[in-house]
């Protein structure tokens, strides 16, 4: 075992020899300065007294030499005849033997006392190392950060080398650089067996290292060595068991959760996979039979419509396909944007530019300027994709240009944190149950007869919450509608300029 | 005789229409079905015009581009889908005048050529050196720039900037074209610059900076001076 606390860490054979030298010159030049005061008997207390305080600080080996040292002392220095190593008297004697019990005595308790002080301690560390790591593991998010803070622990309680190997995603352990073949045999090993290994385990008691699994059979997570250890250390083994299955408990919660995560990631694109069938069935079929009519009708049937009505088919064959043209998009970019991974191309953008630019698009279905827009100028810069904003402007627009014919206010607005662009009409209010489904893709407000944009609110809303904003609708007092999309204003603006 | 288009598309049909709609209005047409075949083409005769569609077979043209750029000037007109923004961008940088994206109408695609045609027809007769549209006014030669009837004061950078979409005129100016010219190479991902001066311009130039007469912006590419 690894000295866990400082004050039992051996002290160097010169200071404990010169503590023993020290302590046997005091006695004796004690012993002298009160020669003329005081008796043999209390001479020898002298001895007895430091004889006791090296036993109950030094190990039984040099506790028991100073006895030896100090009954040798004594019986040179004070025992009559002095200066000789002779004993006159029977009771001196005894006296030097009885002295020499106490030292080993008190040696052998104080030995057994520190030896629990010590094992109590080790254990106290022990359970903290345990709370500690339980606490660390607690907040660790893959299975780097338990391989580190397991090595740590081990490193802190084991002399070693340890070892941590765990389970790749490959089904393979994955060891570090420069480790033994021997070690990873057994590693291997230990993993088929899911059982402990090594001296004092039963299994593989010739080994020096001990080997430990993480996890249990069926829910393996990799498995652990630490080197150099002996079969009487019982408590130690028992503690990097509890180290071990406390990681293997973090580990088994890591894998469980990025299961999870998968397999919801798996329903997202479910349900992204069903809401572009439902596109196709709902949205695309429609149009798509309106153009297959038109375009057979005129095909076949040319030369006995009039000119008006080959024109009126032509019409709706062009008009039915742009439509098509607008949901296939906005499905797409649905998609798009609810594939997680794909990332927003965000650049510093302007709001007013944004607005512009939709406008100018719009104007070409909103030839008798039923639009009023409305943008402050100075507006601060935004972090945004321009292409998804101008797509949810465009949308948002399209709607209201449809569903409503009076005048449509398109306001844009700043806070010191805040973007807000509302889109605002006359027409018939939305009912306030269908506020929440109405961004759901495919629960539209049908009752105008009209076809909507597809999935256009749904593809807003998307857009909005992917620029970490939000898009909102309320009725508007006096009728109508009134969407709000709102995003937040980076507050480190971009400024600088070298001309 | 009459102008020459070469319309590089891989898709059939798309190809036909081009081709009839671009012959009914006096162009003479060739057609190439992937890149190799439009390289093959180019090296027996020049047509005035190139309609290359992005996503052939045989790569997405950007070679094409630099290749025709290194001899020719005339105009490239880039058939582009929605998911194709980042190789549009790229060929637009590369020396390509314009884009349509898919799917386009035939009025679209004929009013793209002329504006193509007449800037070809102003680049050989020396620089754009003026440039009138309603109530704008801009001389490059005299540093003057006019609205309404009323001189305007730009800073230097704002003339820069105005200056380098008069020279293209009608046709799209790519972030990237604007802030080396204007700016530096070293600038290219500064975009704020241009947001920032685009609407100082805007705010001196236009009638209502909401709504730009002027100051038309391609969402996502960059910018284009109106000449129509």
């Amino acid at each position: 075992m690894k000295a866990p606390a400082p004050s039992v860490s051996p002290k160097p054979p010169i200071v404990t020899w010169a503590t023993v030298f020290l302590l046997l010159a005091a006695a004796t030049a004690g012993g002298f300065l009160l020669d003329h005061h005081i008796s043999l008997t209390s001479q020898a207390m002298l001895y007895v007294l430091v004889v006791v305080i090296a036993s109950y600080t030094l190990s039984l080996l040099p506790s028991v030499l100073c006895a030896l040292g100090a009954v040798t002392a004594f019986n040179f220095f004070f025992v009559p005849p002095r200066w000789t190593f002779e004993v006159a008297n029977q009771e001196h004697l005894i006296a030097l033997f009885t002295m020499l019990l106490v030292a080993l005595v008190i040696s052998h308790l104080t030995a057994g006392l520190r030896r629990k002080t010590d094992l109590a301690r080790l254990n106290e560390m022990r359970a903290r190392q345990l709370q500690e790591l339980a606490t660390n593991l607690a907040s660790a998010s893959s299975t780097d950060e338990v391989s580190v803070l397991g090595q740590e622990a081990l490193d802190a309680a084991f002399d070693g080398p340890n070892s941590v190997a765990l389970l790749q995603s490959n089904e393979s352990l994955g060891f570090g650089p420069d480790l033994e073949s021997s070690v990873k045999d057994g590693l291997q090993s230990c993993m088929r067996e899911a059982a402990v290994l090594g001296p004092g385990t039963g299994r593989w008691p010739g080994l020096n290292a001990w080997y430990l699994p993480l996890g249990t059979k069926g829910q393996m997570n990799g498995a652990v060595c630490i080197q150099n250890v002996s079969a009487a250390d019982t408590v130690g083994r028992e503690h990097a068991q509890a180290l071990c299955a406390l990681l293997a408990q973090t580990l088994w919660r890591i894998k469980l959760s990025s299961a999870m995560m998968a397999s919801q990631a798996e329903t997202q694109r479910q349900q992204v996979q069903s809401t572009f069938l439902a596109a196709i069935s709902h949205d695309l079929r429609t149009p798509l039979a309106a153009v297959v009519g038109a375009a057979s009708s005129l095909q076949t049937q040319r030369n006995k419509l009039s000119a008006a009505e080959q024109d009126r088919l032509l019409g709706s064959i062009v008009s039915e396909a742009s439509y098509l043209s607008t949901v296939t998009e906005n499905t797409l970019q649905l998609v798009q944007l609810t594939n997680a991974s794909q990332k927003l191309k965000r650049d510093w953008e302007s709001m007013e530019e944004i607005v512009g630019a939709v406008l100018a698009r719009m104007r070409l279905r909103d030839p008798s300027h039923r639009i009023k827009s409305k943008v402050p100028n100075a507006l601060p810069l935004i972090q945004a994709d321009p292409v998804l904003l101008a797509q949810l402007i465009g949308n948002l627009l399209d709607n209201a240009l449809k569903y409503s014919s009076d005048a449509i206010e398109l306001v844009v607005s700043a806070t010191s944190d805040e973007m807000q662009v509302s889109i605002k009409d006359r027409g018939e209010a939305i009912p306030v149950e269908m506020h929440k489904g109405i961004f759901e893709p495919y629960s539209r407000n049908d009752q105008s007869g009209q076809r909507g944009a597809g999935l256009g609110l749904a593809l807003c809303r998307a857009i909005a919450t992917s620029h970490g904003g939000s898009l909102t609708l309320r009725r508007r007092s006096g009728g109508g509608n009134s969407f709000t999309f709102a995003m937040p204003i980076d507050p480190m603006q971009p400024t600088g300029d070298p001309l | 005789m009459s102008l020459r288009v070469l319309v590089v598309e891989d898709d059939r049909e798309i190809r036909a229409m081009m081709q009839s709609s671009l012959s009914v209005e006096g162009f003479e047409v060739q057609t190439a079905v992937s890149v190799s075949e439009a390289s093959a083409l180019l090296r027996h005769s020049l047509p005035d015009v190139i309609v290359l569609d992005l996503g052939l077979p045989d790569g997405d043209g950007i070679e094409l581009v630099h290749e025709i750029r290194k001899h020719h000037s005339m105009p490239i007109l880039v058939v582009s889908a929605r998911h194709q923004e980042v190789q549009k961008i790229q060929l637009l940088d590369a020396g390509a005048d314009d884009y349509l994206t898919k799917p386009f109408s035939v009025s679209e695609l004929l009013a793209r050529i002329r504006v193509a045609l007449r800037h070809r027809g102003t680049a050989l007769a020396a620089a754009v050196t003026v440039h009138e549209l309603e109530d704008l006014r801009v001389d490059l030669t005299l540093r003057v720039v006019q609205s309404r009837g009323e001189t305007l004061h730009l800073t230097p950078t704002e003339f820069k900037l105005l200056a380098r979409l008069v020279r293209s005129a009608g046709r799209v100016v790519t972030h990237r074209q604007l802030l080396t010219d204007v700016w530096g190479p070293e600038f290219t991902e500064h975009t704020h610059y241009l947001r920032l001066y685009m609407g100082q311009l805007r705010a001196k130039i236009e009638r209502d900076p909401a709504e730009p007469r002027h100051l038309l912006t391609e969402t996502g590419v960059g910018y284009r001076l109106a000449t129509v």
